[in-house]
């Protein structure tokens, strides 16, 4: 029931999607719709390690940086098109996605998330420091040119490009709610000792699940710098960055898989909203809207921490008994 | 030939004994930081991600104090103690008090959405510029054990590790103290003992932002001052916590001086643009290895989840 009610919510959330570029061919708009699935996308990736495995990570930014730098890298290194660059960074985060799911088996909770932000940290410093092959803290401008190969498309094209990622992500996300792995990795999730007792191998589902999930944020990530057209090492990555992938999932509901595409509506439209407010004051507005993240964040874990689809089941269940 | 291997040895005599006294300094500084965090974890057990973002706002108080009123920052001293206790409080009352028996993840996001939100309240208010304090002492160069360092370095180190002595001596023989260790050592058994664990709460988060808050009006002549300032630092007590076993007092002054060496050696050794990946490898290999801190109790970095 609770089930069909969403599955019916994510068919009528994506054909929205599908069809308001067909609708609407401006600029702005497609370019807000390309953003809220792209970071619906995102923290739907998170959400495969932070909600249905229960591992949560404050660095996710690690892997959404490894794929922006390898796309940019073997674009402008190699010269070779950037789904070329999608793949080595899918291999490298897969590697490091592995080791940070070696760390989860070792850490809990508090400890683990210490453990993302330093790694992410590392990669951040590597990143800017190493002149000679990232370009340093300059960063790299990712060339422009036309075609899909290449990736240098039109605001519609993108906006198809981001809706099959954001429709492909949904999918895992409901493989995870559906499948013997998925159903393994609740079970590791709510009660580890009990699942363990149940013959489940809790270690390694838990490193498969990080590593599915950063190979997942290293593919947004090649996309986001295709898309945007620039690599900054102090923006991909950010803690800021691993914040905003975790609180679009927590404001949409940890372990529900259309949660991080609602909360990405929100939270995207809010920020897109105050930058057209704030136009006019360039240096103040990045500020702004990250107070108002915090205190969301801050709000939200605290009063609705089921998120907005457990809030949604709740008032249901209140107007059902009234 | 024999007088240049004599001054060679007198050279390396030099830099172990600058390295040293570098160390100690450092180290001083990192444990007034460190000890607040590892206060709040050890009695509370909540991770305060937003511990850095405090240093940020003393640092603050005492370059808005020495630019608009010409005070000394060592003068500000004296009202940030209860500056920051109060901002403690309030921040207990308005945001922690509410989390305090939520699980693992609610606090975890509590404490990293109040950092986003200071950070950029500083951001908002202050511009994202970097800012210097630059009083007298920070240029007055003395020399020590044949080592040359700053007035303000030095004063630095002795303040900090007389609060951190006053800390520490709070903790032991008071009865507020007692209180605190023993609710850190039994939630359940304190509240049973009549003791009224809220407020220990409360007293606890002010101390260990207050120790935060007077720390970044120390070291604001060393650094220079901005929104994220405090990420840097609270990296690195993250780093001293967890060597020195996340709620271990006396664990924190060890690790600091352990990170505080690895920074001095690996500035010296390998220049100060790669040192923070040197404390970074040295922070993951510690909590792969030794989650429990270097000294710390088996067990701990399983706590609850």
């Amino acid at each position: 029931m609770g089930v069909l009610r969403e599955r019916a919510g994510a068919v009528a959330f994506f054909a929205a999607a599908a069809a308001a570029p067909l609708l609407v061919r401006d600029n702005f708009f497609l370019d807000s719709l390309v953003l809220i699935l792209m970071w619906g996308a995102l923290s739907a990736a998170w959400n495969v390690a932070g909600g249905y495995a229960g591992q949560v990570s404050i660095g996710h930014a690690s892997f959404f940086g490894i794929g922006a730098y390898a796309a940019a890298l073997v674009s402008t290194r190699f010269d070779q098109s950037p789904w070329i660059g999608m793949l080595a960074g899918v291999v490298v985060s897969i590697a490091a996605g592995a080791v940070i799911g070696y760390l989860s088996n070792r850490l809990k909770g508090p400890y683990f998330a210490l453990a993302t932000i330093a790694f992410s940290q590392v990669l951040l410093i590597l990143a800017s420091r190493w002149r000679g092959f990232t370009s340093g803290s300059e960063g790299i401008p990712v060339p422009y040119r036309p075609g899909l190969w290449t990736l240098g498309l039109g605001h519609f094209a993108w906006a198809y490009v981001a809706l099959a990622v954001a429709v492909l992500f949904y999918l895992v996300e409901v493989w995870l709610e559906r499948s013997r792995f998925g159903y393994q990795l609740a079970g590791v999730r709510e009660d580890e000792d009990a699942a363990e007792a149940l013959g489940i191998a809790s270690r390694r589902l838990k490193v498969v699940a990080v590593t599915l999930s950063a190979a997942l944020t290293s593919v947004c990530g090649t996309l986001w710098a295709q898309y945007i057209g620039f690599v900054d090492p102090f923006y991909v990555f950010s803690v800021d960055l691993s914040i905003r992938f975790a609180l679009n999932a927590i404001i949409g509901g940890l372990g529900s898989a259309l949660g991080p595409f609602l909360g990405s509506l929100l939270i995207t439209s809010l920020e897109t909203a105050l930058r057209a407010q704030f136009s006019g004051v360039k240096t103040g507005f990045t500020g702004i809207y990250l107070i108002i993240y915090g205190v969301v964040l801050i709000l939200v874990v605290r009063f609705v921490p089921e998120g907005l689809t457990g809030l949604a089941a709740r008032l249901r269940a209140r107007a059902a008994r009234a | 030939m024999d007088s240049a291997r004599r001054l060679g040895r007198a050279q390396i005599v030099g830099v172990l004994a600058q390295l040293a006294v570098s160390t100690v300094l450092l180290g001083g500084i990192y444990a007034l930081i460190a000890v607040g965090l590892t206060l709040i974890f050890g009695i509370m057990r909540v991770v305060n991600f937003a511990h850095g973002e405090y240093l940020m706002l003393g640092m603050y108080l005492a370059f808005w104090a020495f630019t608009l009123w010409g005070l000394d920052p060592y003068v500000v001293l004296l009202p940030a103690v209860p500056i920051f206790f109060g901002i403690g409080l309030l921040t207990y009352l308005l945001v922690m008090k509410g989390v305090i028996h939520a699980s693992h993840n609610v606090q975890i996001f509590t404490t990293v959405g109040l950092s986003t939100a200071l950070q950029n309240v500083a951001l908002v208010a202050w511009t994202g510029d970097f800012r210097f304090v630059r009083p007298w002492h920070s240029s007055k160069v003395l020399g020590l054990l044949g080592t040359a360092f700053n007035l303000s370095q030095i004063v630095a180190f002795a303040i900090a590790v007389t609060l951190t002595v006053a800390l520490f001596a709070f903790m032991k023989w008071t009865h507020t103290g007692r209180v605190m260790r023993a609710t850190a050592q039994d939630r359940d058994a304190a509240t049973l003992m009549g003791i009224d664990t809220d407020r220990v709460y409360r007293i606890t988060f002010a101390l260990g932002i207050a120790a935060v808050g007077v720390a970044g009006v120390l070291v604001s002549p060393l650094y220079s001052v901005y929104p994220t300032a405090g990420l840097q630092f609270v990296l690195l007590a993250y780093v001293v916590v967890v060597l020195g076993g996340l709620g271990d007092m006396v664990g924190a002054l060890l690790g600091s001086v352990i990170v505080a060496g690895v920074e001095v050696v690996g500035s010296y050794f390998i220049g100060s643009a790669w040192k923070e990946i040197l404390y970074f490898m040295l922070f993951i290999g510690v909590l792969v290895f030794r989650p429990a801190g270097l000294f710390g109790q088996r067990g701990a970095e399983s706590l609850g989840v």
